[in-house]
């Protein structure tokens, strides 16, 4: 019981929507980490810069108490020096001090309008007004001794905010920049991750529809277990079992061929032995009924072959297994070879013969078997049926709807009752076959005769007439 | 006359038996099995060979292929209930003729004349076309009337030979042209023509209404033969 659940874990661990969702979930939780952490890592070394005395007002009061409780005890002149230090090194300043008896002692720059002697009412009145005001006001003990008196800095406050907003825009761009890598990151995680589901499936795709050797596409390697990996196996599996079906229909098809060529054998086999009586029977001193009989029984034999060949190839046919492999063929040539093998015959039987073929050459797409097949039906049936107008033509002529094959009798025509019936798979075999092969058929039949037309109406490759 | 060894494999009884004495009457001597076993050997001495198709054991196309591995001189010739076209096509692919059951006997002793003439073996020395007498052998024609020898340039010979070789059989303009020439026929071509005048002009006795080369309208030539 534990190891299919074990195979399903496993499973689930290499599927892609699990992997979909790690890199969602890596998303979710990495992005707020991120924003301190881009933050931390710009903010540093941003600090680390040499930077300018105005980082922020309450850094600007710490160092001025520091640097005004180091002069603690000095002289005049030493604060003088001090402050006039102490003001350059803050550019844009002013600075001044007053002693501990409330005198104004020194004014940087001068004529900041401060009174010489400093009363309690303008002290406080000064604090109030300097209270979160502008100038930035920063007011220190010299030496943190209220007796030593106090020395001020006072900075615009313009001063001090443009500094820290060219800090926050650099720092901000920073960030920015930061925040977008990051994006950018896990959007190239997730493109990568759907780049290689597609190009696996088309890959897929190309294997499917690329056939092999055999005709049927090839198999594929399997190299991950995921859903396309398994899709990967269904198809491989698909293309075992059509194998196999190949395979199988191969085998029922060479079990039909055997089968209808033993029984095309097992029947063909006694008529040849009755054939050979008939024939002994023949060279035997016989009346002249006999001879007859002789000549019925023969005649009979031929009637039999045919309709075995008939039935096995109309079997054959509607089945759709005769074998077809059509081709481009030179239709005046081939009716000439076909027409020759038919020549003695209708010559013993004294049928008067007419063959009209064009001197140029006639092409037509079809497999050239098959058409000797038609037209050896049609001439046996004007051999049977048609003896007594004793006339057969063949003609391949070109009239404005193209090339056409014509075959003509003068018989009593096919609605007639022909002393000898029965030549009705015959016909329909040719039909069939006609049909096949796209030729089109046209029939005139009276009592004066019968003409066949077969023509092929597809224009393009085939049914083109080409002359030399 | 010497007589011409046929080595003939069928596997029904009934069918052996009667074209075995058929083709004896007609003066053959044949050797009739049942199975295709050891007809290499047998076909030692044969002049042709007819086989039957399914034989017990080795089916008659494979005893054909191996006859014809053995000895390509050996005409054989396929007699089979097996009727389809590719069983045909696959026969002639080795075999010199391919008949169907059920034959007519007379058509499948001309078929052997045929053979045994094509490949030399008819034992014929001298051949009777009208006032013509043949002698394949030596490549010679003659007048039987005068005696005179009548010489015939290369193609002429060539195509005469051609129609010794297929008796009684009508020829097309293009099997004919391809095979004398070596090059396909093209319709309308007139080559065909002019030559077979100028053979009718030495061989025929009224090259005007020529009783050995036939015309035959809109297909080809034939030449009649006893």
């Amino acid at each position: 019981m534990r190891r299919p659940r074990l195979r399903f874990r496993f499973r689930l661990l290499r599927s892609l929507l699990s992997k979909y969702v790690l890199i969602i979930l890596l998303a979710l939780v990495f992005l707020p980490v991120a924003i301190p952490l881009v933050s931390f890592l710009f903010f540093f070394p941003f600090q680390e810069e040499p930077a300018g005395p105005y980082r922020s007002g309450i850094d600007l009061e710490n160092q001025w108490h520091a640097e005004v409780n180091r002069l603690d005890g000095a002289s005049p002149e030493q604060m003088g020096e001090a402050l006039a230090r102490l003001r350059e090194a803050y550019a844009g300043s002013s600075v001044f001090w007053v002693d501990g008896t409330g005198r104004t002692r020194l004014e940087l720059p001068e004529g900041q309008g401060l009174p010489d002697l400093w009363s309690t009412s303008y002290t406080v009145q000064f604090m109030k007004a300097r209270y979160d005001a502008d100038p930035f006001t920063v007011v220190a003990f010299v030496g943190g001794d209220p007796a030593q008196g106090f020395a001020v800095l006072q900075l615009p406050r313009e001063i001090l905010k443009g500094e820290s907003a060219e800090r926050d825009k650099v720092y901000g761009s920073r960030m920015t920049i930061g925040l977008l890598s990051v994006l950018a990151f896990f959007l190239f995680i997730s493109w990568s991750f759907f780049y290689r589901i597609r190009r696996r499936l088309l890959r897929l795709e190309e294997a499917m529809t690329k056939p092999g050797p055999n005709g049927l596409p090839e198999p594929v390697a399997v190299k991950q277990s995921d859903e396309i990996g398994s899709l990967e196996n269904a198809f491989n599996a698909m293309l075992g079992q059509l194998e196999e079906s190949r395979a199988r229909e191969q085998e029922e098809e060479k079990l039909r061929n055997q089968l209808i060529a033993s029984l095309s054998h097992d029947l063909r086999t006694p008529l040849t032995t009755l054939r050979g009586h008939a024939f002994r029977l023949s060279q035997e001193p016989l009346t002249g009924q006999g001879s007859e009989l002789v000549g019925h029984i023969d005649r009979k034999i031929d009637y039999m072959e045919r309709l075995i060949e008939n039935l096995f190839s109309y079997t054959l046919l509607t089945a759709g297994k005769y074998p077809y492999q059509p081709q481009q063929v030179e239709l005046v040539r081939l009716v000439r070879t076909l027409f020759a093998n038919w020549y003695p015959v209708f010559e013993q039987e004294g049928f008067e013969q007419e063959l009209e073929l064009p001197d140029t050459a006639v092409y037509w797409r079809l497999d050239p078997h098959w058409l000797e097949r038609i037209l050896d039906n049609y001439f046996q049936n004007m051999l049977r049926h048609a003896r007594s107008g004793r006339y057969v033509a063949v003609r391949v002529t070109e009239d404005e709807r193209g090339p056409a094959l014509r075959l003509e009798d003068r018989g009593p025509g096919m609605g007639a009752d022909s002393a000898s019936k029965g030549a009705g798979m015959g016909l329909a075999i040719a039909a069939l076959m006609e049909r096949e092969m796209g030729l089109v058929r046209e029939v005139r039949t009276g009592s004066g005769g019968t003409e066949i037309v077969l023509r092929q109406p597809s224009a393009g490759d085939a049914g083109k007439a080409g002359s030399y | 006359m010497k007589q011409k060894h046929i080595l003939y494999i069928e596997d029904d009884q009934e069918i052996g038996s009667w074209v075995k004495d058929y083709l004896t009457q007609k003066g053959y001597v044949v050797h009739w099995r049942t199975s295709g076993d050891g007809a290499e050997e047998l076909a030692e001495g044969a002049d042709l060979a007819i086989l039957d198709v399914m034989l017990p054991g080795i089916d008659g196309f494979t005893v054909g292929q191996r006859l014809k591995k053995k000895a390509a001189d050996l005409p054989v010739l396929m007699l089979s209930a097996r009727s389809s076209v590719h069983d045909k096509l696959d026969g002639l692919q080795f075999a010199d003729d391919y008949m169907t059951k059920p034959f007519h006997p007379e058509e499948l002793a001309a078929r052997v004349e045929v053979l045994l003439r094509r490949y030399g073996r008819s034992g014929q020395q001298e051949i009777t076309l009208g006032h013509l007498s043949v002698y394949p052998d030596e490549n010679r024609l003659v007048d039987s009337r005068t005696g005179e020898e009548i010489l015939l340039t290369g193609k002429q010979h060539q195509l005469f030979m051609l129609f010794l070789r297929h008796p009684n059989q009508i020829l097309t303009k293009e099997q004919i042209y391809e095979t004398v020439w070596g090059e396909s026929y093209l319709p309308g071509d007139k080559t065909l023509n002019v030559h077979i005048r100028y053979l009718r002009e030495k061989i025929e006795a009224d090259p005007g209404s020529p009783a050995i080369l036939e015309t035959i309208r809109g297909i080809g030539y034939r030449v009649k033969q006893g």
